[in-house]
């Protein structure tokens, strides 16, 4: 419950503050549309090592920078050697995400069903 | 393990992430990339121009700050010397008079539009679009009415000035516009609206061909200045 409400604070708050920062020259973008879509990753990473109680600050703080940092990187050299690397990274970032998805989502509806199975058997035993 | 900062933590990057998000979305509905397009290479064009865009601006802005530091030194040097004074408010009056000054004033506002209701059976589909001529039939009216500034969609209009045709467009100083042409003239409102609305004058004409004109007095015109170098590279003292 309470990273829900971290969560939500957090994107509430970002909100506000996005709104009225100011917008960023239009030759920058590229490189931090790259840097959201690594610190998403990291974001939903970061979530689930929560959920499954390896949660490891320095991890997941040096992740959200460090790939983002890199991405950037990445991004900057493929348009120096006209290769466009950011694509793989975003197909590695977005295939994590798909990953991470996917097992918190397993975690909900796990617990969602222990949940709705132990109220039946004490529907059960309050019937007996 | 301390929960509450395992919270903390990732509220910051939530947050850190809406921030960037934010961000990027107002950047890029600022940036008006009109439709989209799916052709890759219409899209890396694009993508030029808007940097080229960005750095032009970058650097006019730099051309603005240095011109006015140049204009306050000048004041400096010339605060304390009658004569370079005098020679001070010379040189803004010749700037002024060249055009490479911003100006405002009482004037006449043109808007000249093609007409757009043209029947596509007519016989001279030219004749529905203004051209570079018609601007320039324009400019020359409205300098017979004593205009003293003139732009067209803020270019403005100096003794350098080409109006020429470019496709669809019209440069002006080398720089692409198109219709709706907006026509600001400084100057004496009663006769640039007089020359305009001479009988059978070109205006007329251009009315009657379905360009939709239309004058309006206006009591505080601004008219920006001449964005380019007026060069002389030939011209030598006699």
């Amino acid at each position: 419950m309470g990273l829900l409400i971290a969560i939500v604070v957090g994107c509430v708050l970002g909100l506000i503050f996005g709104i009225n920062a100011p917008i960023i020259p239009y030759t920058y973008s590229g490189y931090l549309a790259i840097a959201i879509v690594a610190a998403l990753d990291s974001v939903f990473g970061g979530i689930t090592s929560v959920l499954n109680k390896k949660f490891d600050m320095k991890i997941f703080v040096s992740g959200f920078f460090g790939n983002a940092i890199l991405s950037i990187l990445l991004t900057y050299l493929g348009e120096k050697l006209n290769v466009d690397i950011y694509l793989a990274a975003i197909v590695v970032f977005v295939g994590r995400m798909f990953t991470n998805l996917s097992i918190i989502r397993r975690y909900y509806i796990d617990k969602w069903s222990q949940k709705k199975q132990e109220k039946e058997d004490e529907n059960k035993q309050k019937t007996v | 393990m301390n929960k509450k900062y395992v919270m903390l933590t990732i509220g910051i990057m939530c947050f850190l992430l809406t921030v960037g998000i934010c961000i990027q979305v107002k950047t890029i509905s600022n940036t008006n990339t009109t439709g989209i397009s799916k052709n890759a290479t219409e899209n890396k064009l694009r993508d030029e121009v808007l940097r080229w865009k960005e750095r032009y601006d970058n650097a006019y802005k730099q051309l603005g700050e240095t011109e006015n530091i140049l204009e306050e030194e000048r004041k400096k040097a010339t605060e304390d010397n009658e004569e370079t004074t005098q020679m001070k408010d010379e040189l803004n009056k010749i700037n002024k008079l060249l055009g490479l000054t911003d100006v405002k004033g009482e004037g006449i506002i043109l808007i000249v539009d093609d007409n757009k209701d043209a029947d596509s059976n007519i016989l001279d589909q030219n004749a529905a679009v203004v051209h570079d001529g018609d601007l320039i039939e324009i400019v020359n009216i409205l300098k017979n009415g004593g205009a003293e500034a003139i732009s067209i969609n803020d270019q403005r209009v100096v003794s350098t000035t080409a109006i020429t045709c470019d496709g669809s467009v019209v440069r002006i100083n080398g720089e692409k516009v198109g219709a709706p042409f907006e026509i600001k003239a400084i100057g004496s409102q009663e006769r640039i609206k007089g020359v305009l609305e001479m009988p059978y004058n070109y205006i007329y004409w251009m009315g009657a061909d379905g360009i939709d004109i239309t004058i309006r007095k206006v009591n505080s015109i601004e008219i920006p200045k001449y964005e380019g170098i007026i060069k002389r590279e030939y011209l030598k003292d006699r």
